[in-house]
């Protein structure tokens, strides 16, 4: 059970609704999602906060000499690690 | 998972993962703190160990461990797990060993894993073992900066209980 809204894509607007559109852009063509997934939605109840981890994001995952395979492996790596399912 | 790995690299990848958890358990259970520790919780068997088993474990770790750290010594955590079996050794032959998954990325995971838990000691071997395979500063921030990002996604997921909607490929 969350415990928090997840916020619809539908719904937003301003700078929340430009990382979402970003979200999906980069989640469709690395694992064609349809929709924006939960993790950036339970975020986007504050704009200047999702905007700030979306742009973490980009710097820490889509940037650098890894490729995108070598850096999920060790993202998963860490998510076991952590306990995290999600 | 969403990796286009199949079902041997995912294997090999969960085997890097709990191999590297359980190591740095080991060695904070050890009480070794830093690489260069030379003796925690249990003292360290002498080079010249008498039982023969032991000696030739000694020596094919000593053949194999100081050169891809680019040290002189075998870390006292050798040293030390020398004492039992071969397992612990053979399992990292077996486990770490070029697969599916290239020997480097496998270190690479490891050391991702030692950061995650914050297991200094293992941090330290596995970064020496990147560096001497040719990885630099740039790909050790490359390397915490993943560690880094899934901590806060783990956080927020976990925080808020979020279901996963990551559906598989068909």
């Amino acid at each position: 059970m969350t415990t928090i809204r997840m916020v619809d894509p539908a719904q937003v607007t301003g700078k929340t609704r430009a990382v979402f559109e970003a979200v999906l852009r980069r989640e469709e063509k690395v694992f064609g999602a349809t929709a924006v997934s939960n993790i950036w939605r339970c975020q986007g109840h504050v704009a200047d906060y999702v905007e700030a981890n979306w742009e973490r994001s980009r710097a820490l995952m889509q940037r650098g000499r890894f490729t995108p395979l070598q850096r999920e492996l060790i993202a998963t790596a860490v998510s076991v690690a952590n306990a995290c399912t999600y | 998972m969403r990796l286009g790995l199949d079902e041997v690299g995912v294997t090999e990848l969960m085997a890097v993962t709990e191999h590297a958890r359980a190591m740095s358990t080991t060695a904070a259970g050890l009480l070794l703190e830093r690489l260069d520790d030379d003796a925690g919780l249990v003292t360290p068997v002498a080079g010249d160990s008498e039982n023969e088993e032991v000696g030739a474990l000694l020596a094919e770790i000593r053949a194999a461990v100081p050169p891809a750290l680019g040290r002189r010594e075998v870390p006292a955590l050798w040293r030390i797990l020398a004492r039992n079996p071969r397992s612990t050794w053979r399992k990292e032959q077996v486990v770490m060993r070029e697969g599916a998954l290239g020997a480097r990325d496998k270190r690479r995971v490891a050391l991702g894993v030692a950061m995650s838990v914050r297991a200094r000691y293992m941090v330290e071997y596995h970064a020496a073992i990147v560096r001497v395979a040719g990885d630099t500063e740039t790909d050790l921030l490359e390397i915490l900066g993943v560690v880094d990002h899934y901590t806060t996604l783990n956080t927020l997921s976990e925080g808020m209980q979020i279901e996963s909607d990551i559906v598989p490929p068909a």
